[in-house]
C-alpha cells in the first residue's frame, strides 16, 4: 500500500486548524457531505499542496440485504476522482433495513448468509469504483446472536473473497474488547495485515460500564495501547485521528497527533 | 445467487431495527440490556442532528426538547429517504401542531430568517 502517513479527518468546522496543523500527511473527508461540483476551497487548497484526501463513505450499507444503491456508488468513484485519491473507504456494517435508517453504522450478523451477501455487494461497488476500496470494522454496542466466526475471522474471509483493503479502526477495535469481549490480540492474528491500508484513532468516553465511540473525547491511553499492539505487527501505511465534535483547541489535536506519532516509533 | 440469504438477511436486519428505532420486540437471542444501550445511543444520536439542524427550535423548547423529541421519535422511526433536514422540519411541525412551538412564520425573501 501507498505510504499515507499521519494525517485527520477533514471537517468543515476544523478546516483552518487543519491546514495549518504541523505534520498533517493525508486527510479524510465523509463523502456524503460533499457536492463533486463545489469542493470546499480548504480541500482544493490541500490538494495543491499535494496532501492526499481520501474519501471515506458511511452509507453504502453493504452489509444491508439488498443490492448496492449505484448511485451512491457512483458519488463516492467521482469524488475519488475529483480529488485524484488512491483510493476510498466504507464499513462492514449495514444501515438501512426494512424501509428504517438507523443513522448509524450497524454491526453484522457474523454468519456465512451475512458475509456472502457483503461479498455480492463489495465485488458490485468495486466493478463501479476507479479506486480500490478499503473496509472499515465498526464499533458495536450489541453483538449479534449465533455468530458462526470471529470477527477476524469475518473480515479474513471478506478480504480473501474481494481483494479488498481494510482500514482498522483501533477505537472500535478497543469498543468491541471492552463491550463484547473481542480478542484484540486474536482480531490482529486473524486479518491479512498486509492488506492494510491505514488506521483509525479517535476518542470515546465510558457511561455506566459501555464504552462509547463519540469522536467527541479525547483519545484514551487504551486505545492508543491498541495500536501499539498493532504497530507490534506490522507498520501501518496510515494512521488518521477522527474528531466530529466538541473540537477541542488546536493544541490538542496537535497533541494526539504527536501521541500517535510517538506510538509509531 | 445470493438470494436465499439476502432474504433470510433482511429479515433479521428489519427485525432488530423494528426493535431499536419503532419500539418492536427485541428478537430472539439478543441481549434486551445490550438493545436498550443501543436504543437510547441511536435516539441520542438522531436527536443531536436534529439540535445541531435546528438549534431555534431546540433553544425554544429548552427542557422540553427531549422528551418531546423522544416522543415524536418512537412514533416517527426515520424512513429510508428520509434526509436529517427533513427529520428536524418535521419534527418542529409536529411539535407546531401540539402548540409547543410557535407556528413558523412565513418566509418572506427579504427578511433574513432569525
Amino acid at each position: 500500500m501507498e505510504k499515507l502517513g499521519v494525517g485527520i479527518g477533514w471537517r468543515p468546522e476544523i478546516d483552518l486548524t487543519v491546514e495549518r496543523l504541523p505534520g498533517v500527511d493525508f486527510v479524510e473527508v465523509v463523502a456524503e457531505n460533499l457536492h463533486v461540483g463545489h469542493l470546499p476551497e480548504s480541500l482544493l487548497l490541500l490538494r495543491e499542496r499535494g496532501v492526499p484526501v481520501l474519501p471515506h463513505a458511511v452509507s453504502l450499507s453493504l452489509g444491508g440485504a439488498e443490492p448496492v444503491d449505484a448511485q451512491r456508488v457512483a458519488h463516492l468513484g467521482a469524488l475519488a476522482e475529483a480529488l485524484d485519491a488512491p483510493l476510498v473507504s466504507d464499513h462492514v456494517c449495514f444501515v438501512r433495513a426494512g424501509g428504517l435508517d438507523s443513522g448509524h453504522l450497524m454491526p453484522l450478523p457474523r454468519t456465512r448468509d451475512a458475509l456472502d451477501v457483503l461479498v455480492a455487494n463489495v465485488k458490485a461497488a468495486q466493478q463501479d469504483l476507479p479506486v480500490p476500496l478499503a473496509l472499515e470494522n465498526v464499533a458495536a454496542l450489541l453483538d449479534w446472536p449465533d455468530g458462526e466466526l470471529t470477527e477476524g475471522q469475518f473480515l479474513a474471509e471478506l478480504v480473501d473473497r474481494t481483494d479488498c483493503h481494510l482500514l482498522v479502526d483501533v477505537a472500535n477495535l478497543y469498543a468491541n474488547a471492552r463491550n463484547l469481549g473481542t480478542d484484540v490480540a486474536r482480531f490482529l492474528d486473524e486479518i491479512p495485515l498486509e492488506r492494510l491500508a491505514y488506521v483509525h484513532v479517535a476518542g470515546g468516553e465510558e457511561h455506566q460500564g459501555v464504552y462509547h465511540d463519540t469522536h467527541a473525547h479525547a483519545v484514551r491511553p487504551e486505545v492508543l495501547d491498541v495500536l501499539a499492539q498493532l504497530r507490534s505487527r506490522v507498520d501501518p501505511p496510515g494512521v488518521l485521528l477522527e474528531r466530529d465534535d466538541d473540537y477541542p483547541a488546536d493544541a490538542e489535536l496537535a497533541g494526539e497527533l504527536a501521541a500517535i506519532r510517538a506510538v509509531l516509533g | 445467487m445470493t438470494q436465499p440469504q439476502r432474504e433470510r438477511l433482511a429479515a433479521a436486519q428489519a427485525e432488530l431495527l423494528r426493535a431499536l428505532l419503532a419500539d418492536g420486540e427485541v428478537p430472539k437471542g439478543f441481549d434486551r440490556e445490550r438493545v436498550r444501550i443501543e436504543k437510547r445511543a441511536l435516539l441520542n444520536k438522531r436527536r443531536g442532528i436534529v439540535a445541531m439542524l435546528r438549534p431555534e427550535v431546540a433553544a425554544e423548547l429548552g427542557e422540553r426538547f427531549r422528551p418531546l423529541f423522544d416522543d415524536y421519535a418512537r412514533a416517527h422511526p426515520k424512513e429510508v429517504g428520509t434526509r436529517f433536514r427533513e427529520d428536524a422540519a418535521r419534527f418542529a411541525e409536529w411539535a407546531a401542531a401540539r402548540g409547543e412551538l410557535q407556528p413558523p412564520k412565513k418566509k418572506r425573501w427579504w427578511r433574513r430568517a432569525t
